[in-house]
């Protein structure tokens, strides 16, 4: 009987693998099918209690144009991180991802080195590819095959052909570089040398990858140069020089990649910038010291934020310094308070506002890259631009200036007037002095626009009409800016477009650091009921210190941040 | 039992067989989800009886010993340290499998060099391997053409198939040329017309490239129409970037053409409130085509898609605006709603001569859209359009919308 046992095994295998994948296919389709029914009775349902043809609109109209969802506005929250995020999730039905992986394209690659013949046996068996070799060095790549496989493949194509072709060779150098098969690395790089006068870059960068933690260290260095004769750097190749220079203890000689790296305008990746913190722990040396401060202050002005391990190494970092006592603690800011106050140590931080200088350089640039542009008729027509200016020169300053068919449109339940009306009501109680940016075709009676809410808004606020053509959110920007610091702007827009239409990297961020200062959100609006604005930010999102102490915020693993936005969570240190 | 005696020996005969090719088609022991079958390898058997050590760095001797020979074969002809350097880079990367071309000339690698960043200075190459790609299918095929074209003849020849009476001389392209040029001509004193405006100064060289390219498409389109159109090209700058390309394109023919160039403004040359610009960014709508009015068409290809560039044009001259229908005749799917030339001249030429939206929207490429929308729907959509936004059309257009909903429902089940 033992005889059979295999074929039963096989029998009993298949018995339960069909069933298996027609159960499995079974549910995927009956869940596929249930929820779309479900969408379309949920929809069915709400339109018969509410407003029974709006409420149809609004649902087909969510996914067909924008993808905003314009009929109950989600609490909104403009700058925390993976805020852009929740939104998408909550704006579109992510469909399931298929991954489709066709049976074809398996190779499975052999657990031990083969003979030349046992290759070219399964080389007929996979008579389909095109290219065998390069199909299996693919999939050797993709499975982390041990280097002797590998290496025995090599033999087989070497003893075939008398050669081995670069890319192979280079394949090889990818299996070897994962392995960190040091002495198998220097020895193609050997006989890449010798064989070819230079290299591409791809083969340069594994090189370096593969060389940088060994006793061969210094020979990344020259290959380095040679990368940058033909091709540019990239800030990989950097970060693994960097990476040897420190673990073979010359950190001169890293800090000084690192300047020549932000000079060539490469941003060092965040685990580079980690290596440095690890690596300077056990040192008393002022100025070593000095240097990674210098470090923090390059994130500062780069504006770039650490992620939670390398925050980690800072906060490790700091409290290493013999003689300082640092003391690290992880915080939130409080955003319902308003205040600048760090809940840790009690510290103020930064103010956001912008200085005089920056205020009146960011004020110029949004004039002329924003408003005129490389064409004044593209945005606006010169005519209205002086109507504009005679507008905002004849009227003191706004405290607050609203862009009012953002802010209408709001939610589709409520006919727009009366949602803009609702909004100039509650933020007239706050401040004195208002300014609506409009089109004109607000000013004609329709359902959406009605005239009695138009003329009881207008004796709130001062109200100013562009053309039907032209575009309002130039104007909206300029009458802030021009009202001067003290102005507080509300839109939902990010503004996204018009920062990148700023030329410079430096006016971008200090434009979006006023932004952060001076965007007032329509949070959550139901009509009649609620109505909160997020309120900006009084404190900058900025690495920061005053010398006893030093602010940093981080990115923590879960959120993902979209660039446009501000990570929430603080490293506070404070020196005892 | 009985059973099992008879099939165990049949059994025997079988096995050894199968073990002898050493593959198994098994199912894999652990139940993967995706369920495909899988080849295994059956490796630990064999590599058993064949030769147990196999030298694991034979590969290395095989490559150094070959390599005394190519070392003298590399000894190249001297040339700019820096500029071979790049030479090699390219053909390395051509090696690992890159798109990257066999051959570069002088001009085209200072133009590599001159490009800022890895990711520009490897489309451009790309773009160079794609070209020489065709190029050689395209020899390639000529050479077969050629071939057969040969082979046929000596067949003709021998058999002598071809009726020696006829009616008419072959009709060949040259006499289909006088016709069209005819035509074209009275198009010149007669014919209604169509003016491409030519003051986009700020194009790269590549969307210079493809202007010419469509503009040229034009032409011959306009000239093989029914009722060409009388065809202005404005603002074209006497040796300006326009000018040299198109020299450089037509050659002699340019002189030869049968088309007003002038360097003139349109608005010089027509009276304002005949003239039409058309641009994608228009708020008007065109709904039908006025055989008095001027068609203005912006040359401009931009692959940078600015908004409103032409727009900003007519509204500094002041001119009317109009855009195509697309939204009211299609379901739109992808894509601008900015055309080509060659396309927007067919859709303008048929609406001359037929006056049939659908016909002429029929060159609209079809990965656009998804197909014409009901007679009845544009119908909704016309009036929603044009009348302000009241309530009553509010519903009814959110109406619409649900029945155009459910149709694509009906229709995706269907399928």
């Amino acid at each position: 009987m033992g005889f059979f046992l295999p074929i039963r095994n096989w029998v009993l295998q298949t018995l339960t693998f069909l069933p298996v994948s027609t159960k499995q296919n079974f549910t995927a389709v009956y869940r596929r099918f249930t929820s779309t029914t479900l969408c379309r009775w949920a929809e069915s349902i709400d339109s018969k209690t509410f407003y029974p043809e709006m409420k149809i609109k609004d649902s087909s109209m969510m996914k067909k144009k924008t993808g905003k969802n314009r009929f109950s506005p989600k609490p909104f929250s403009a700058f925390a991180a993976g805020s852009s995020k929740m939104r998408a999730i909550c704006n579109t039905n992510n469909a399931v991802a298929n991954d489709s992986s066709s049976p074809l394209n398996i190779v499975s690659p052999p657990d031990t080195p083969l003979s030349a013949k046992e290759w070219e046996k399964l080389k007929e068996e996979y008579q389909h590819f095109k290219n065998f070799e390069n199909v299996m060095f693919e999939s050797m790549i993709a499975n982390h095959s041990p280097v002797d496989v590998a290496k025995s493949l090599l033999v087989a194509m070497a003893k075939r052909d008398g050669d081995i072709e670069y890319n192979y060779l280079v394949m090889y150098l990818a299996i070897c570089v994962f392995h960190k098969d040091i002495e198998e690395i220097y020895d193609i790089y050997n006989i890449m040398k010798a064989k070819y006068k230079s290299l591409e870059a791809s083969a340069y960068s594994l090189l370096i990858k593969g060389l940088s933690d060994s006793p061969h260290w210094k020979e990344t260095l020259v290959l380095l140069e040679k990368v940058k004769k033909v091709s540019f750097h990239s800030k990989q190749n950097y970060g693994d020089c960097i990476e040897g220079a420190l673990l073979n203890q010359e950190r001169n000689l890293a800090f000084e990649l690192f300047h020549e790296m932000v000079a060539e305008n490469l941003t060092p990746p965040l685990t580079t910038i980690k290596l440095f913190f690890d690596f300077c722990q056990p040192v008393k040396d002022d100025h070593l010291k000095n240097k990674c401060t210098d470090i923090l202050y390059y994130l500062r002005n780069h504006q770039i934020y650490p992620d939670e391990s390398l925050m980690l190494s800072i906060k490790q970092w700091f409290e290493s310094i013999p003689g300082e006592n640092w003391k690290g603690s992880l915080t939130s800011m409080n955003n319902s308070y308003c205040s600048r106050q760090c809940p840790s140590c009690g510290h103020f931080l930064e103010d956001i506002n912008l200085s005089e200088e920056e205020y009146i350089n960011v004020k110029e640039k949004i004039k002329r890259d924003v408003i005129e542009g490389t064409d004044v008729f593209r945005n606006t027509s010169p005519q209205e631009l002086e109507r504009f200016q005679r507008f905002m020169n004849e009227h003191p300053p706004f405290d607050v200036v609203i862009d009012g068919l953002n802010v209408a449109k709001t939610t589709l339940r409520n006919p727009s007037s009366k949602t803009l009306l609702d909004v100039v009501f509650y933020l007239a109680q706050k401040y004195h002095r208002l300014l609506v940016l409009g089109r004109r075709h607000m000013l004609k009676h329709s359902f959406q626009w009605k005239k009695s809410d138009m003329d009881a808004m207008q004796k709130k606020a001062d109200f100013f009409f562009t053309d039907n053509m032209s575009k309002d959110d130039p104007f909206l920007l300029y009458a802030t800016f021009h009202s001067g610091g003290h102005c507080m702007i509300v839109t939902r827009d990010l503004l996204r477009d018009h920062k990148a239409v700023l030329s410079d990297s430096v006016t971008r961020r200090l434009f979006f650091k006023w932004q952060r200062g001076h965007q007032m959100v329509v949070s959550s609006y139901i009509p009649g009921k609620i109505l909160t604005f997020e309120d900006a930010l009084p404190y900058d999102t900025i690495v920061q210190t005053d010398g006893n102490t030093w602010h940093i915020p981080y990115d923590d693993n879960l959120s993902n941040r979209a660039s446009f936005e501000i990570p929430g969570k603080w490293l506070c240190l404070q020196k005892k | 039992m009985h059973l099992l005696n008879l099939i165990r020996p049949a059994f025997k005969l079988i096995a050894p067989k199968i073990t002898k090719y050493g593959l198994f088609l098994t199912m894999p022991r652990k139940i993967s989800t995706c369920g495909t079958l899988r080849m295994i390898y059956l490796n630990k058997n064999i590599s058993k009886n064949v030769d147990e050590n196999i030298d694991l760095d034979e590969w290395k001797l095989v490559v150094l010993s070959g390599l005394e020979k190519e070392a003298f074969e590399k000894a190249s002809p001297e040339e700019e340290p820096n500029i071979a350097a790049i030479k090699e880079y390219i053909d390395m990367s051509r090696r690992l499998g890159k798109a990257a071309p066999e051959n570069i000339t002088e001009e085209q690698l200072k133009r590599l060099i001159e490009y800022p960043s890895v990711s520009s200075r490897n489309r451009y190459l790309a773009f160079l391997a794609s070209k020489e790609m065709k190029k050689n299918a395209e020899k390639e095929k000529k050479k077969k053409q050629q071939e057969e074209r040969d082979a046929l003849r000596k067949t003709i020849d021998n058999e002598e198939l071809i009726p020696k009476n006829r009616l008419f001389r072959a009709i060949w392209e040259s006499s289909m040329d006088v016709v069209y040029n005819w035509k074209a001509a009275q198009a010149m004193s007669f014919g209604q017309p169509l003016v491409f405006d030519m003051d986009f100064n700020d194009m790269s060289e590549r969307e210079m490239q493809n202007t010419v390219n469509q503009m040229m498409e034009c032409e011959g389109l306009n000239r093989k129409a029914v009722e060409p159109f009388h065809l202005h090209y404005c603002n074209l700058k006497e040796d300006g970037p326009y000018h040299k390309e198109f020299l450089k394109r037509y050659g002699d023919t340019w002189d030869n053409l049968f088309v007003s160039v002038t360097e003139k403004s349109y608005v010089e040359l027509f009276p304002r409130d005949q003239i039409v610009y058309l641009t994608a960014d228009s708020p008007n709508v065109m709904e039908t085509f006025d055989h008095n009015k001027i068609y203005i068409i912006g040359c401009l290809v931009d692959k940078s898609i600015r908004k409103g560039v032409s727009l900003a044009r007519a509204k500094r001259l002041k001119l009317a605006t109009a855009q195509l229908p697309l939204e009211r005749y299609f379901h739109w799917k992808t894509g601008a709603k900015v055309l080509t030339l060659d396309q927007m001249i067919m859709i303008l030429i048929t609406l001359k001569n037929t006056g049939n939206w659908k016909e002429a929207l029929e060159f609209v490429p079809k990965r656009k859209h998804e197909g014409f929308l009901d007679p009845s729907l544009q119908h909704f959509i016309h009036r929603q359009k044009n009348k302000k936004i009241s309530q009553q059309n509010f519903k009814k257009k959110l109406l619409v919308e649900e029945l155009s909903k459910k149709r694509l429902w009906n229709g995706l089940w269907e399928e």
